[in-house]
C-alpha cells in the first residue's frame, strides 16, 4: 500500500531546493511570496541561487545533502523542487528514504523529478506530487498554479479537458503514475522502473526528436509498459523537432499508432506539460479517467 | 599486405608491439556464439534497408567495392524506396530483411545506413531459419538494435562496422583512415583474426581483460533495456560510441547502463568516438567524457580505454561482435586482439 503524506496547514513549511539544474534566486521569488501568501513558511536551501558556475545547482554532495536534509527535516512539511534539467538521477542512489519512509512528506515537481517520483513510487511506497515548480510562479497566479495550492492542502482535484479526435473513450479507477516520457524511458531497466500494469499512466515531454518519441514508445511497449494499461494520458508535447527528412507522422499520431493494439481510454492534449498547462497530479494515488466523446475529465477517488 | 597496412598504419608507436603475448587462452566460455561461416569469392553480399532512406545512386561505390573484394551482390527492394524517413514502410523493410535472412545464397547482409526503424521491425522478424543457417549482419548506429537481439536471442556473432553511405565515391581521393576502415569489413568478413592498435589516452584505466565483445551506439542501448534485446554484460568487453548528444544526456545514459546492471560485471569497457553536441550558452556541464564515465567505475577496477576507433566518424573499424577479444590497456599502448 502507498502511504499519503499529510497534507498542509496554514503556518506548515516548504522547503525549496535545487535537485538538478542551477536557478537563480530571483527566478524563484514569486514562487516564495505566493507560497507564503497560502500561509505557509518558506525554508530555502543553498542551492537555489548557489555559487555553481556549471550546470548544476551545486556538487551531487551538495544537492543530496540537502534533499537528504529535507527528507529528514522533521519542522518541513512539503518539498518543493525549484526546477528540472538533469541531475537526479546521479544523487538517487545515495539518498536515505528511511526516516522519510516514517514520516513522508510531499516531494513536488516534474521533468527531471520524474525521476524522484518514480523512486518514491516504487521503491519507497509514498505518494508524490507532479506539479509546477518555482519558475511556473513567474506567471503569475493561475488555475494551474492553484491546483498546486489544492493538491497541497488536500483538496480532491477535478481536471476536465476538451476531446481530441485521437481519444479512446472509456472510464476507468485505477493509480496514477507517470512524468515526463524520455525519464521514464531512461528508467527502464534500472530500479527505478514503475510496473505501470492496470495503471493510469500519463506522459509529457518537450524539445524532442518525433522520431525519438517514437523510438521511446517502442520501448515502454517493449518492456510491456503500454499493454496492461488501465488508461493513458498524454499530456503536451511541446517544442518538438523534426528530422532533415520530415518523420512524416506529428507526435501526437505517432503515440496513437503506438497504442493503436491496446483497448484502454486514452486521451490526448491533457492539461500536463513543459508549458503553462501544468496540473496538480498525486502520483500513487487512484483517479477515475472518464473518457467521452464530449469531454475528458480526471477525477481524484 | 593490406592487413600489414591496416595495422601499422593505426599504430602511432610501432616499435615496441608485444608487451604482452597471446597464446590460447584457456577460457570457459558458456553458450558462445556461433560464428556465421566466413566469405569466399563468389559469395553475395546482400544489401537492404531496415532503418533510413538511401538512393541506388549512393550504394553504387559499395557495390564496386565488395565486387573488388570478390563477392557478388543482391540489392534489396527496400534501396531506392522512401516512406518519410524510411527506406520503406515498416512492412516493406521488414519483408527486404526477411527475405533476405531466409535467402541461403546470401551469406551476409550489409545495411544500406542507420537513421532510426531498426526496432519498429525487430519483433516481426523471424530469425528462425537464420539461426540454422546464420550469417554475418553488417552495420552500426539503428543496427545496434540487431547486434543486440541477434545476440542476446540467438547468440550468433555480427559485425559492427560502416556501411554503404561511408563508402567514399572516389575511392582513389580517398584519405587512407577512410580506405583502411572500409578494408577492414573486408577482413572481417574473411575470417582474419582481427587486431586493433589505437593510441593511450591518458585518463586509460591500465589492465588486460578477455571476453566477448558487446556494444555499438550508447543511445540505441539505453532504449533497449527492458526489452527483449536488452543486452547482458556480464563478463564482457563492452564498447559505446555516440554522436550529436548533449554531455548531460550522455551522463544520464551511463547512469541507465549502471543502473541497469550493465557495468557492474564487465571484463573491459571501450570508449569509442563520441560527438559532442556544445551545451547551451550558459548551461557548461562541467564533466568531460572521461570524468563522465570513469566516476561510473570507479568502483570496479576492469580496463578502461577512450578513444578507440569506432563511432560515427572516418575512423571506425570493423568489429566482430559476440567474439572474444582480449582489450590490453597499457600505458604506452592500447590493443584489441579477436581470440580463436
Amino acid at each position: 500500500m502507498i502511504k499519503i503524506p499529510p497534507y498542509l496547514k496554514k503556518g506548515n513549511c516548504i522547503g525549496i531546493t535545487c535537485p538538478a539544474g542551477y536557478m537563480a534566486a530571483q527566478k524563484a521569488q514569486a514562487c516564495i511570496n505566493m507560497l507564503q501568501n497560502w500561509g505557509f513558511e518558506v525554508m530555502v536551501g543553498k542551492t537555489l541561487g548557489s555559487k555553481s558556475k556549471n550546470y548544476f545547482s551545486g556538487t551531487d554532495a551538495q544537492r543530496r545533502d540537502e534533499m537528504q536534509a529535507m527528507l529528514d527535516d522533521e519542522n518541513i512539511h512539503a518539498i518543493l523542487c525549484g526546477r528540472g534539467g538533469y541531475g537526479v538521477g546521479r544523487i538517487i542512489d545515495e539518498l536515505d528514504f528511511t526516516k522519510f519512509k516514517k514520516n513522508p512528506k510531499w516531494v513536488i515537481g516534474f521533468s527531471d523529478v520524474t525521476v524522484l517520483h518514480a523512486h518514491l513510487f516504487k521503491n519507497v511506497k509514498v505518494a508524490s506530487l507532479h506539479a509546477p515548480m518555482a519558475s511556473a510562479f513567474n506567471d503569475g497566479e493561475n488555475e494551474y498554479i492553484q491546483s498546486l495550492q489544492h493538491a497541497i492542502t488536500g483538496k480532491k482535484s477535478t481536471y476536465s479537458c476538451k476531446p481530441h479526435v485521437y481519444n479512446k473513450t472509456g472510464n476507468v479507477i485505477a493509480q496514477l503514475v507517470g512524468g515526463n516520457l524520455s525519464l521514464l524511458a531512461h528508467l527502464t531497466g534500472t530500479a527505478d522502473d514503475i510496473d505501470t500494469k492496470n495503471k493510469i499512466l500519463f506522459i509529457e515531454d518537450i524539445g524532442e526528436q518525433i522520431y525519438n518519441v517514437d523510438r521511446m514508445m517502442y520501448q515502454l511497449n517493449r518492456s510491456g509498459k503500454l499493454k496492461n494499461l488501465a488508461g493513458l494520458i498524454v499530456g503536451g508535447f511541446t517544442d518538438m523537432e523534426d528530422t532533415e527528412r520530415p518523420f512524416g507522422k506529428k507526435v501526437y499520431a505517432v503515440i496513437k499508432d503506438t497504442i493503436a493494439q491496446y483497448n484502454y481510454p486514452v486521451c490526448f492534449n491533457f492539461p500536463v506539460s513543459h508549458k503553462k498547462e501544468n496540473v496538480a497530479l498525486k502520483i500513487g494515488i487512484e483517479y477515475r479517467l472518464k473518457i467521452s466523446k464530449t469531454n475528458t475529465q480526471l477525477l481524484e477517488v | 599486405m593490406k592487413r600489414k597496412q591496416f595495422i601499422s598504419s593505426i599504430v602511432p608507436l610501432a616499435a615496441t608491439l608485444s608487451a604482452f603475448a597471446h597464446g590460447k587462452t584457456n577460457l570457459n566460455i558458456q553458450n558462445p556464439t556461433a560464428i556465421p561461416p566466413y566469405l569466399k569469392p563468389g559469395d553475395m553480399v546482400g544489401i537492404c534497408c531496415p532503418a533510413g532512406y538511401i538512393t541506388e545512386a549512393e550504394i553504387k561505390p559499395a557495390l564496386l567495392k565488395l565486387n573488388e573484394w570478390g563477392f557478388t551482390t543482391r540489392v534489396g527492394s527496400t534501396v531506392g524506396k522512401k516512406d518519410f524517413t524510411y527506406g520503406g514502410t515498416d512492412d516493406e523493410r521488414l519483408q527486404d530483411l526477411q527475405q533476405m535472412l531466409d535467402d541461403k545464397n546470401i551469406k551476409a547482409i550489409l545495411f544500406a545506413r542507420g537513421g532510426y526503424g531498426a526496432v519498429r521491425i525487430i519483433d516481426r522478424v523471424d530469425f528462425k531459419k537464420f539461426k540454422r543457417n546464420p550469417k554475418w549482419v553488417i552495420g552500426f548506429s539503428d543496427a545496434t538494435v540487431f547486434h543486440s537481439h541477434i545476440n542476446e536471442n540467438y547468440r550468433v556473432a555480427t559485425i559492427h562496422s560502416k556501411m554503404c553511405n561511408s563508402f567514399p565515391d572516389d575511392w582513389s581521393k580517398a584519405e587512407a583512415m577512410q580506405k583502411e576502415t572500409i578494408e577492414s569489413i573486408n577482413l572481417c568478413l574473411k575470417g582474419e583474426k582481427m587486431k586493433y592498435l589505437f593510441s593511450p589516452n591518458e585518463k586509460n584505466r591500465t589492465g588486460l581483460a578477455t571476453g566477448e565483445l558487446v556494444g555499438g551506439n550508447l543511445k540505441t542501448l539505453e532504449s533497449l533495456a527492458g526489452s527483449r534485446t536488452n543486452i547482458h554484460t556480464t563478463d564482457k568487453i563492452l564498447f559505446v560510441e555516440d554522436t550529436g548528444e548533449y554531455l548531460y544526456s550522455i551522463d544520464r545514459m551511463f547512469w541507465n547502463l549502471k543502473r541497469s546492471g550493465k557495468l557492474e560485471k564487465l571484463k573491459g569497457l571501450i570508449i569509442g568516438g563520441f560527438k559532442i553536441k556544445p551545451d547551451d550558452a550558459g548551461e557548461a556541464f562541467g564533466k568531460t567524457i572521461e570524468e563522465i564515465v570513469l566516476e561510473k567505475v570507479s568502483e570496479y577496477d576492469y580496463p578502461v580505454c577512450f578513444d578507440f576507433p569506432v563511432g560515427h566518424q572516418k575512423n571506425n573499424y570493423a568489429l566482430k561482435c559476440g567474439v572474444i577479444h582480449t582489450l590490453g590497456v597499457h600505458l604506452n599502448e592500447c590493443r584489441l586482439t579477436e581470440e580463436r
